[in-house]
């Protein structure tokens, strides 16, 4: 008999032992709410969570939290990372799920389409989900899960983060894939309208169904500090994971070029990647040591102390959907300039007066930078706390949270697409091949589905206890209380 | 005072729940699982001389069939004397501790007994179990060094894996005499 795991962390199902007791006095109070407010129950699925770094996994915690705010009940599901495995609570009863699926690439799973249906299954009907909400094109569970909630009859958003070419063969194949999967999805959202152009495009969509919802930056966690740059020099800061595809190369083209020009010039690279070799490369050959720091891999919590050091933000990414980069500098006080490329959504992003665009080349980019320098040594550069007062209106958490439930709410209406319209509409959509050979899996996994409800009905699964929502036993039993004892459980249950 | 009640299992099978309450800081909670059932031994057994047969058609070893026969014996024994739960047991005594017995097929009985100085707390936790999310109740044993912190997760009804609302039952009986104890332990 294998036993539960468990190494997992362990926790009280509501924090306290004499919660569950409490809990049916609520219960009528809770259906008020749900009459006044119709919230949801909001399954959000994505490979790609913490403890994982990166924009993906904020804006899906983010999210939640905003959304949990405005009453809904919100869960999370991803893959296990590492020993982190089974089920945790985070801030105000945000309840996510690592599941023991195998990691192929990148942190996403290997996908058979069928593997995790019976766990994802069992989750959805636990917890009475609603919608189910996908991040990311690049997760294959975000997939998984769109294709079995569709089987089950579950309305379904998705959420595209990135931008993708159409040329090669690794994005002619991922585009026919997203064709596939987002033909029957009831609706999508997009970070830019660059990126809804790019997504529609590539996966053949509809435009009504795309909407865009920007990301945000907690305005309070990048706030200027003018006191921390040394005004004698000026310094350039550069932080982006360094790979091609954030245009490293230019970077490593025009660092020299201005070195040789401005003596008072310094710049500060934060981030790793492939790509750093070839920074390394031209500090050592046109011997910048002291003037090229390469700070390498940065936590979240570090990225604010060393953008307050700069002047000037330098983002030289090739292609872009939103990027969260130049935001939080800016938010920072700092002006920022970055490469404009035909198919990027960063002109979009900040008004003209806050940045700086390029084309994609060195001599461009250098032309910028200079310009840059000459308005910041003239003196007519806005103050950073101006910039920062501007921007922190631009892009709130509590706005993209108003925006997504709009989403939600139109897609609660929407009737599901039965079986056999779903079939039809991936054959007509997805070409003749690709068409055929998904409705037969879809046939299939509706199949393994009935077969899974006949091996444990939907009444043997146990109702899981609200953690957040109209019902939720966390909201109740913490809403009164200060924020400081609700930090105190969640370092116990750590 | 005895109360016998027929609950389902996550599975979706009947299990026996017998709470006997003896006094007020002693209770008796068990779980009773259904027999071997008849099919069942059929099934295995008739799986396991098909496959031996099938050898035997293809080799013509008589080895086969004898080592078929051991299979099912030893399998049969071993089954009922290690894996095969027929009961399970917590009783809980204030002043005392708590004891989980476990009682197999064969007659085998193993005993844990948790003093209630080491007990931290009784609480119900989720985990993923093969391919399902199920609640289970557990026992949090205290760290010797450092009393805040726990040290060990016990889990109780390993086998019979009831569900959640026979669980909240026995859990709140423990609560009540964990709290109880905890007052008259604190009173002079």
């Amino acid at each position: 008999m294998t036993k539960p795991h468990l190494n997992m962390a362990y926790r009280k199902v509501n924090g306290h032992g004499q919660s569950i007791t409490s809990k049916p006095s609520h219960t009528n109070c809770g259906i008020h709410l749900l009459r006044r407010t119709g919230t949801h129950n909001i399954c959000m699925v994505s490979d790609f969570f913490y403890p994982n770094m990166g924009g993906v996994e904020s804006h899906i915690y983010q999210l939640s939290q905003c959304l949990i705010e405005r009453g809904h009940k919100v869960i999370i599901v991803t893959h296990a990372y590492g020993n982190r495995k089974g089920i945790r609570y985070l801030t105000s009863g945000l309840k996510v799920y690592y599941l023991p699926l195998k990691v192929m690439y990148n942190q996403s799973t290997a996908t058979t389409l069928f593997h995790s249906l019976p766990l994802l299954r069992y989750i959805f009907v636990r917890e009475r989900v609603t919608i189910i909400h996908s991040h990311s094109s690049f997760s294959a569970m975000a997939h998984d899960a769109l294709f079995h909630a569709k089987t089950m009859g579950l309305q379904t958003v998705f959420t595209d983060h990135s931008l993708f070419g159409f040329a090669d063969v690794s994005s002619v194949l991922t585009n026919k894939l997203l064709t596939v999967s987002l033909c029957d999805t009831n609706h999508i959202i997009c970070v830019s309208y660059t990126s809804k152009e790019n997504t529609v495009l590539r996966a053949a969509l509809n435009p009504e169904i795309v909407s865009v919802i920007p990301n945000a930056v907690d305005p309070t966690d990048f706030t200027p500090d003018p006191f921390r740059r040394d005004d004698s020099v000026i310094t350039i800061v550069v932080i982006s994971r360094l790979v091609y595809r954030k245009g490293i190369d230019l970077l490593s083209g025009i660092i020299p070029e201005l070195c040789q020009k401005y003596s008072d010039l310094n710049f500060i690279v934060g981030g790793e990647g492939p790509k750093r070799i070839i920074l390394e490369e031209v500090r050592e050959r046109y011997q910048l040591h002291d003037r090229v720091r390469l700070l390498g891999a940065l936590e979240h919590q570090d990225v604010r102390d060393v953008l307050v050091q700069g002047h000037i933000f330098l983002n030289t990414s090739l292609t872009e959907a939103f990027c969260m980069a130049i935001v939080e500098a800016a938010s920072c006080g700092l002006q920022v300039k970055s490469c404009e490329y035909q198919v990027g959504g960063i002109p979009e992003v900040l008004p003209d007066n806050l940045i700086i665009l390029c084309e994609p080349s060195v001599k461009s980019l250098c032309n910028g930078l200079e310009k840059a320098i000459s308005q910041l040594k003239s003196g007519t550069l806005p103050d950073p706390e101006k910039i920062h007062n501007r921007v922190k209106t631009f892009y709130t958490w509590r706005n993209v949270a108003e925006r997504t439930e709009k989403v939600y709410d139109r897609v609660s209406r929407e009737a599901v697409l039965p079986m056999d319209k779903r079939l039809n509409r991936l054959i007509s959509h997805c070409g003749p091949v690709t068409g055929c050979t998904f409705a037969l899996l879809a046939v299939l996994n509706f199949l393994f589905l009935i077969f899974l409800r006949w091996l444990t009905p939907d009444s043997v699964i146990d109702i899981a206890v609200d953690a957040t929502g109209p019902q939720g036993a966390w909201t109740q039993q913490y809403s009164f209380s200060k924020k400081g004892e609700d930090n105190k459980e969640i370092s116990e249950s750590r | 005072m005895e109360e016998r009640r027929s609950i389902s299992d996550i599975y979706g099978g009947r299990l026996a729940l017998q709470r006997r309450s003896y006094s007020p800081s002693c209770r008796e909670f068990c779980l009773g699982c259904p027999r071997l059932s008849l099919r069942s031994l059929t099934a295995a057994t008739c799986a396991v001389w098909l496959v031996a047969y099938g050898l035997f058609a293809l080799c013509q070893n008589s080895m086969v069939l004898s080592t078929a026969i051991f299979i099912t014996l030893l399998g049969l024994l071993g089954y009922l004397h290690f894996v095969k739960i027929d009961q399970e047991t917590l009783l809980i005594i204030g002043s005392l501790g708590i004891q989980m017995t476990s009682s197999y097929a064969s007659g085998k009985e193993s005993t844990t007994f948790i003093e209630m100085g080491k007990v931290k707390d009784v609480v119900i936790n989720e985990a993923i179990y093969m391919q399902k999310v199920i609640y289970y109740l557990c026992i949090l044993l205290k760290d010797p060094v450092e009393p805040q912190r726990v040290s060990q997760v016990v889990p109780v009804f390993q086998s019979a894996k009831p569900r959640l609302d026979c669980l909240i039952e026995v859990y709140r009986s423990c609560q009540e005499i964990l709290a109880h104890q905890a007052v008259t332990s604190t009173s002079p």
